[in-house]
């Protein structure tokens, strides 16, 4: 038997080139019957169940397992109230008649509310590419995912990604959609118990999960797509962007119909077998482009980098010579050296443009609300949201339990960074919208407004889930106290927006609405209702200022004695 | 059948670059059938950029790799299909269990009789009582066997081990020791990549020294040495552009300017 052999060259002594696919080199199996591995159909059906499993575990270990079961309980309960509920908002006809005369809200805008919060949920959620690399450059850390087990395992990247998002999709389907069926097939059923009258019949519910199906399922996929295309660089960096902002504004402009778009609310209107079909099969077929875009590169880069962290230290006087700043200093070179700061800086902004772009283009004088610079402040803070979470999925925080540092510093340090790297972008967008609008005496209490909102949005996240929000959402109590603690305030100053603004356009439509409720009638332009909706919006927006400042405080009683795990 | 003689591992000029940064200068090797060929070289030497582009688990720069006749390059999977890898520190999924990963993993490597392979691999490394218990909670020791065993379940012939025994204790370390060397004198072949010197001394025919991505040396282990009295750590630490005074705190220049840089 020859023995090994080794030998090296320097790196200038052989020519460069990419490697190619060759010619045999003579090697052989020596007598070893080889394998092919699994691939298609065979590794998906041999990850997929596996994958299920895991993100069940994953979920339960923030949230109790009481509480996982609680919060589809908790969504049946919402949707049966609000089924009950729906002979208030479109009168007493059914969903199964689309030509609906309107009474107040219309079947078609009821139909748009449903689908538009689900796709945008599910957008967010869907960034399967970016979620891959990062199992991938975190698997050897002490938390591994099966989404990382290409890099080992005879399993292509592509299928692995393709079986995490089926994976998603049917546990969306499980944990919130369905749970809102049954919600509304309690709402039904109470109709016969007690007399409660609903509009919905019992044959609409099977297509409405289907079509909520389809608009979950068409987020998801273009979610994965852009982050797919997006992970091969440029130039999907610079025109991925860019088509969405152009698409957002061609759909304000009503270039594009929303049918086509919303494929569940095409779905949901039309009811043919033959259309949901291939609504499915379209989502599915993106998907699986996505899933094909996803290489099997598991390079973790080793390049050396320029000392970042004290020039970004020294940048940071103004928070005092404390533990926070080191933290923060910490955090932002992980934002920069992870690449993220490019990506999130663009997901905050890109939903910001195309709200400009729609503000510039759209004729909101058929809108049934008086919208003004002031309805948009408030938007910010639910981007906030997101930014939040990515931050926190960033890096492993488990070295830092054996520094001299507590859980409370760091999920400051976390809402500190996100304010400095994103407050610019939101001051920009809201005086180019003042700009636009041309609503400049609006502009110091629309910043007022939507800093305050940002800044509680932000606070109210970190302090009720801490260094795991995107685990936190099948929390139950968690959740319970996240949409009391948002949508009440934010409801209050959305609301009160309508008195301001060009509000003659539309009458007055706080008062008509406040006095007579869905039947108002238009009445005159009242000066007064203007000046108390003002200072209603600006005590609102001191209280949620001072709401922060209260989280901030207790974020120790909450926090202080957790452990640093993510 | 008729075998081939060629051996089991084999690269041309393969190198790896990342941006500027030279991780692994262009190499040649071939590792043939009954080997236990070890690379060693300190922290940072390009040992396991080394292993991760002999087993697709990295692309290289430059060059050619093929491990049991297939191209590494242009089929990783098929590579990983029939080799076993056991990783420097990755653990296996926080959220299953042992016994569901070697399920999975023995599904994705075709083998039979999943059940009982299972069972004998669980039993093997004492981890029977822990086999329900989420990865996460185990020991760092505990997650290594699961990772060695996810390499043994398939009982390849070519093995690709990158600082096995980092986290095991010593009675595990004689185990799978012992077990290695019967499986190299069955037929197997195993590529070891560590810093212990001692394990080069125990277990390997050959075994090759690196340091800055560049092979120092290659050879016996006896071979290595320049006399009887040398050990292999003096072989290492010679090669490598140290002296022992250096190394064991002695070299006055070096300990006089490590003070004044501390001041």
């Amino acid at each position: 038997m020859s023995g090994a052999h080794i030998a090296s060259r320097d790196w200038n002594d052989v020519a460069e080139g990419k490697p190619v696919a060759h010619t045999a080199m003579g090697t052989s199996p020596q007598g070893q019957t080889l394998h092919e591995p699994l691939r298609g159909w065979a590794s998906f059906s041999a990850t997929f169940l596996v994958m299920f499993k895991e993100e069940g575990r994953k979920s339960m270990e923030f949230a109790k397992k009481r509480q996982i079961v609680l919060f589809p309980l908790l969504l049946t309960l919402i949707t049966a109230l609000t089924t009950v509920g729906l002979q208030f908002l479109v009168g007493g006809s059914t969903a199964q008649v689309s030509d609906i005369e309107q009474k107040t809200f219309s079947w078609g805008e009821l139909r748009f509310a449903l689908h538009l919060p689900l796709l945008m949920f599910s957008l967010g959620m869907g960034t399967f590419a970016f979620m891959g690399h990062d199992a991938i450059v975190h698997r050897a850390g002490t938390k591994n995912y099966l989404l990382a087990a290409p890099a080992l395992q005879p399993l292509p990247n592509s299928v692995a990604h393709f079986a995490y998002f089926i994976k998603d999709l049917c546990f969306y389907v499980l944990l919130i959609l369905s749970p809102v069926i049954a919600g509304m097939a309690l709402g039904i059923t109470l109709e016969s118990v007690n007399g409660l009258s609903t509009p919905l019949e019992w044959s609409s519910l099977p297509w409405t999960w289907l079509a909520m199906i389809i608009t979950l399922g068409q987020g998801l996929a273009l979610a994965f797509l852009g982050s797919a295309l997006w992970m091969r660089g440029r130039p999907y960096t610079i025109v991925g962007p860019a088509v969405i902002v152009i698409f957002g504004v061609a759909l304000g402009l009503g270039q594009i119909n929303l049918d086509g778009v919303l494929w569940g609310l095409y779905v949901q209107s039309n009811q043919s077998v033959l259309v949901t079909a291939a609504a499915l099969g379209g989502c599915v077929s993106i998907g699986l482009i996505a899933s094909a875009l996803i290489v099997d590169d598991f390079d973790v880069s080793v390049v050396q980098r320029e000392e970042m962290f004290m020039p970004i230290y020294n940048k940071l006087g103004f928070l005092g010579d404390g533990e926070i700043r080191l933290i923060v200093a910490k955090e932002f070179v992980d934002l920069i050296r992870s690449g993220s700061i490019k990506k999130m800086t663009v997901s905050y902004a890109v939903p910001l443009v195309v709200l400009l772009g729609m503000a510039w283009l759209v004729d909101f004088a058929e809108a049934p609300i008086p919208i003004n610079l002031l309805s948009y402040a408030p938007f910010l803070g639910f981007f906030g949201f997101n930014f939040y979470s990515w931050l926190t999925i960033l890096d492993s925080p488990e070295f830092m339990n054996g520094l001299p540092l507590r859980v409370p510093q760091l999920i400051r340090a976390k809402v500190i960074v996100y304010f400095l790297a994103t407050s610019w972008i939101s001051l920009i967008f809201i005086v180019l919208m003042a700009w636009q609008l041309d609503e400049w005496p609006s502009l110091p209490t629309s910043i007022v407004v939507m800093f305050a909102n940002s800044i509680y949005i932000v606070a109210l996240t970190a302090f009720l889930m801490g260094l795991r929000p995107n685990k936190a959402i099948f929390d139950a109590s968690i959740m319970i106290w996240f949409w009391i603690g948002t949508v009440l305030p934010l409801l209050g100053l959305f609301l009160l927006s309508f008195t301001q603004g060009d509000v003659s356009l539309y009458g007055n439509w706080w008062e008509r609405a406040s006095q007579d409720g869905l039947a108002a009638t238009a009445t005159m332009y009242d000066q007064s209702m203007v000046e108390r909706g003002y200072k209603g919006m600006l005590m609102i927006s001191v209280g949620l200022l001072f709401a922060s400042a209260l989280l901030w405080k207790l974020m120790d009683r909450r926090w202080g004695k957790s452990e640093f795990s993510n | 059948m008729v075998e081939s003689d060629g051996p089991l591992v084999m690269a041309k000029d393969m190198a790896k670059k990342y941006g500027d940064f030279i991780a692994l200068h262009p190499l040649d090797v071939e590792v043939h059938a009954g080997e236990f060929f070890g690379v060693f070289g300190p922290n940072g030497a390009g040992k396991s950029t080394f292993i991760k582009l002999l087993t697709g688990q990295l692309r290289p720069s430059k060059g050619q790799i093929e491990v049991l006749g297939v191209d590494a390059v242009a089929d990783p999977q098929k590579v990983k299909a029939n080799i076993g890898i056991v990783p420097e520190s990755e653990s296996p999924p926080s959220f299953l269990t042992p016994t569901e990963f070697l399920e999975f993993v023995a599904r994705l490597r075709r083998v039979e009789d999943i059940e009982n392979k299972v069972e004998h691999w669980l039993d093997w490394f004492g981890l029977n009582e822990k086999r329900d218990t989420m990865c996460k909670d185990l020991s760092k020791g505990q997650r290594q066997k699961v990772m060695l065993a996810a390499a043994f379940i398939h009982k390849p012939k070519l093995l690709f081990l990158d600082e096995p025994f980092a986290n095991l204790d010593p009675i595990y370390q004689r185990k799978c020791r012992q077990w290695l060397l019967d499986h190299v004198k069955e037929g197997g072949t195993i590529f070891l990549c560590s810093h212990v010197l001692e394990m080069a001394e125990r277990m390997c025919n050959r075994m090759a020294i690196i340091n800055d991505g560049k092979v120092l040396a290659a050879g016996t282990v006896k071979g290595l040495k320049i006399n009887q009295e040398e050990t292999l750590e003096d072989v290492f630490i010679r090669l490598v552009g140290r002296s022992i005074e250096d190394v064991e705190g002695h070299d006055d220049t070096a300990s006089t300017d490590g003070e004044s840089e501390e001041e």
